[in-house]
């Protein structure tokens, strides 16, 4: 927001120190978002004197639990998940103002009972309180939490004034374009899109947020971000872990909805974008949104653009690991993928003829998100031909999200010496290095960020519908297709050969990284 | 006697040694298993940081800026220079130097910033040689932040022009600065930021919020006068409120008439700062009272709607904060 547009007694602070007050309640109140991210996000935020003075928080549930009950069970959660050492002071501030509601997602009377305390709560502040409410339960409760804020009032409470209801969804944001769309329909039968917050963590991540900076406020790499000097551009969202207990889950998503759908289409979005007009969220979502529908249909089956496996047995800091078919609550002759790699054409004038190759799994060689950007080589014959005396790497400026934030560039160098021989080096520059590791996690950004209503950082509806009109009809074709064209990958590898096959015709290789 | 400079950590070296000296003090680090940049890590740079200690400041208060810094420098590793004026009878060479270096260890292997800090300690014929010897140590390409602590005249702290010409902020701080300090006629009188209006900000933050939350219009309609009460040792934090108390009024389009804003200085115990508005016929109320020392304020309003008396915690910024505050915000 402008400066000028702020209340006169915000003019002066920074945004985020302009919260107003508030109420935050969260769906799934004892799961396992909430123990790990949430309530430590909402505890540091207090600790950095980010929250309102009249900050209330409520957790709503199924599980029957006494307000004490739900302060224990929350200040346990800061203990352990915090980022900080909590201190007795401050959380003390935040749990005298925390409640808790039980009930059915959609048991109407339950709603009756939450709409009756925050009117309460109000009536006790003696002023009026924003309510968010968070939706952090399994993705087939979604709808009917929406509904039923619909039905009870509690959506339009302060319509039409600065401390408007808001809701934030946590991913997956539907299965397949059809649920996301019947999704988004009921969620826009009860709030106004900007109401509305999905949330992917991976946008509140600084390197993610640094991306646009290092794009649009260096003149040194803007001018050369286009087709005419970008040989390919490389996402990968690696895992090490497998399954683990998720296997349920898991079954039902499979990596392409766990993870590229979301995650790596995001990073995408914001490293081909156009130059928004403006910071204001809507100029970026709008540049989102256009890159993400200027992607080209893929291709699926022999020759075609993705590639799909599942791990098999293999070895993973130094120990032996388990198959995906031999995990816990996987099917024996499942056709879920624990791996995906893409080959995307933008089709717009930026991009035209330059490769994106997506990728993510389980059970790769290392926990590595990054976005590396790959330099066409410069022209001539300067130091070519030699190649014992001239080792030359194509320049790569890769943003690395996880973990070491942090971006490298590769150059070229000459080796100290009589002779003219040179050598590839990396710098870097690492986020911890400079700045600390103890910076503030992305779902702390999140949370405030919705608190004083700013959607820069959350995902658009028509953006979710894009990313899904891409990637349904792979959904459909593999499901289609049971095993068939299944592929496979040690654990601990870096995937399988049909992910290879993918750059193998441009000549271009994964990386390691 | 060279009371500040000897206060401060760190080795004595040759002043036309500094980079050397540093670099062996780094490898002698690594030799005795000590934390120390590696090959591969740049040293952690963002800004260059100037603390200018002056007359008014002796030993412990030099040593606790110095500490104040170090913390600084934890979360925004910073290439930092220590000046230490030295009094005209001082003797000894016109110019000294100190190295001292620390390497902060995190959670990660990751997260290790090292960073280095020079003292110079000069008399004032050395002056001249100071800006040139400042320039070698400083990494600058990158944006300088200045600092004058405790200087005791205006005037002769505008000698150093290279310093005020040249940084991103000047950094002062009203509380221990000359009566004069935020009036001088600097070269660059937008760089200036004082620190007691930073350590302020949980204050203003918490205010403004609560006030933002009414109309404009809602807070000054009937409103006669402002109070604005502090404690003894608060003088300058309640000058820096009721500046900023009566700015923000205005910007909601209070026209004080006769009233304004009143700042008083009072005695009794309860309280370090507080503001009240008083309004025509007492129909509406707005009050906030800070108590320091328990680390809680009180707020007491009430707009037509409904009334509101809420507690909170409260902690002016610790100074190392303020210091990050006065410089990127």
């Amino acid at each position: 927001m402008a400066e000028s547009g702020r209340h006169p007694f915000l003019q002066g602070l920074s945004k985020h120190r302009g919260a107003p007050p508030t109420v935050v309640v969260i769906f799934g109140a004892s799961g396992d978002l909430t123990a790990r991210k949430l309530l430590p996000a909402v505890y540091n935020l207090s600790h950095d004197n980010l929250l309102p003075a009249d900050f209330h928080l409520v957790g709503f549930g199924r599980k029957l639990m006494a307000d004490g009950q739900f302060r224990a069970v929350a200040e346990a959660a800061v203990k352990e998940f915090s980022r900080r050492e909590p201190e007795p002071a401050v959380w003390a501030r935040v749990a005298a103002r925390t409640s808790y509601v039980a009930g059915g997602y959609d048991e109407p009377a339950a709603y009756q009972r939450l709409a009756v305390q925050l009117a309460e709560m109000e009536r006790q502040l003696g002023r009026d309180l924003q309510r968010i409410f968070y939706v952090s339960t399994p993705p087939s409760v979604f709808a009917p939490i929406i509904e039923q804020l619909g039905a009870c009032g509690l959506a339009a409470v302060h319509r039409d004034t600065p401390l408007h209801s808001k809701v934030i969804i946590e991913k997956p944001f539907g299965k397949d374009l059809a649920s996301a769309q019947a999704l988004n329909a009921a969620i826009r039968g009860v709030f106004a899109e900007h109401q509305v917050y999905r949330i992917d963590h991976y946008l509140g991540k600084e390197t993610v947020q640094d991306l646009l900076v290092q794009r649009f406020a260096n003149a040194i790499f803007e001018p050369l971000w286009n087709r005419n000097f970008i040989a390919s551009v490389q996402i990968t969202v690696a895992e090490e872990v497998g399954v683990g207990l998720r296997g349920g889950y898991y079954e039902q998503s499979g990596c392409l909805r766990d993870m590229l759908q979301n995650h790596t289409m995001q990073l995408l979005a914001l490293t081909a974008m156009e130059p928004p007009g403006s910071l204001a969220p809507e100029a970026i979502r709008d540049e989102k949104v256009k890159v993400l529908n200027a992607i080209q249909p893929l291709a699926v089956g022999p020759g075609g653009d993705v590639a799909r496996a599942q791990y098999a047995a293999g070895m993973v800091a130094g120990r032996s690991v388990p198959g995906y078919l031999e995990e816990e609550g996987i099917a024996a002759a499942s056709a879920t993928e624990t791996y995906a790699a893409l080959r995307l054409s933008i089709n717009n004038w930026r991009w035209q003829g330059v490769p994106f190759y997506l990728r993510s799994g389980k059970r790769l060689a290392r926990r590595v998100s990054e976005i590396a950007v790959n330099f066409r080589r410069p022209p001539g014959t300067l130091f070519a031909g030699e190649t014992a005396r001239f080792d030359l790497s194509a320049n790569t400026l890769s943003f690395q999200i996880q973990p070491d934030e942090g971006l490298s560039l590769i150059l070229n160098t000459k080796i100290p010496g009589l002779e003219t021989r040179t050598q590839p080096v990396k710098m870097s520059f690492r986020y911890a290095t400079t700045f600390g590791s103890n910076t503030a996690e992305a779902y702390e950004r999140l949370v405030l960020d919705a608190i004083i209503g700013d959607g820069t950082l959350f995902i658009r509806g028509d953006e979710t519908e894009a990313s899904w009109r891409l990637y349904t009809p792979v959904l459909e074709s593999w499901r289609a297709a049971g095993r068939d064209g299944m592929d496979t990958y040690p654990a601990g590898s870096w995937g399988p050969a049909s992910a290879d096959a993918l750059l193998a015709g441009a000549q271009h290789r994964w990386r390691q990284p | 006697m060279e009371p500040i400079f000897e206060a401060l950590p760190g080795l004595e070296v040759p002043v036309g040694g500094i980079g050397r000296s540093l670099a062996r003090m780094w490898a002698d680090e690594a030799a005795g298993g000590r934390p120390a940049p590696e090959a591969e890590d740049a040293k952690a740079t963002q800004v260059n940081f100037v603390l200018h200690l002056g007359f008014n400041t002796d030993a412990a208060d030099a040593a606790r800026q110095f500490a104040t810094v170090v913390r600084f420098a934890q979360r925004y590793p910073c290439r930092v220079v220590v000046l230490c004026p030295r009094a005209a009878d001082a003797g000894g060479p016109p110019l000294r130097a100190k190295i001292y270096g620390e390497c902060f260890l995190g959670r990660t292997r990751a997260d290790k910033r090292c960073v280095e800090f020079v003292m110079l300690s000069y008399d004032r014929s050395a002056r001249a040689q100071l800006e040139d010897q400042v320039s070698i140590c400083l990494s600058t390409d990158l944006p300088l932040y200045y600092w004058a602590h405790r200087f005791a005249d205006s005037g002769r702290l505008a000698d150093y022009r290279f310093l005020l010409g040249q940084a991103k902020r000047v950094i002062l701080d009203s509380a221990e600065s000359p009566a004069d300090a935020l009036r001088y006629p600097w070269p660059n009188p937008a760089a200036i930021r004082d620190l007691a209006y930073c350590r302020l900000l949980p204050v203003r933050q918490g205010v403004g919020q609560f006030l933002a939350a009414y109309a404009p219009a809602a807070l000054t309609e009937g409103l006669s006068v402002v109070e604005v009460e502090h404690g003894r040792t608060w003088r300058a934090e309640g000058a820096v409120l009721a500046k900023w108390v009566g700015e923000r009024l205005a910007a909601c389009g209070w026209a004080a008439g006769g009233g304004g804003v009143e700042v008083r200085e009072r005695l009794e115990a309860g309280g370090d700062l507080g503001v009240r508005f008083r309004y025509e016929g007492g129909a509406k109320e707005f009050g906030w009272r800070g108590d320091l020392a328990a680390g809680q304020a009180h707020f007491r309003a009430g707009f037509g709607v409904g009334r509101t008396d809420l507690t909170t915690g409260l902690a002016l910024l610790a100074p190392e904060v303020a210091l990050s505050e006065a410089m990127f915000f």
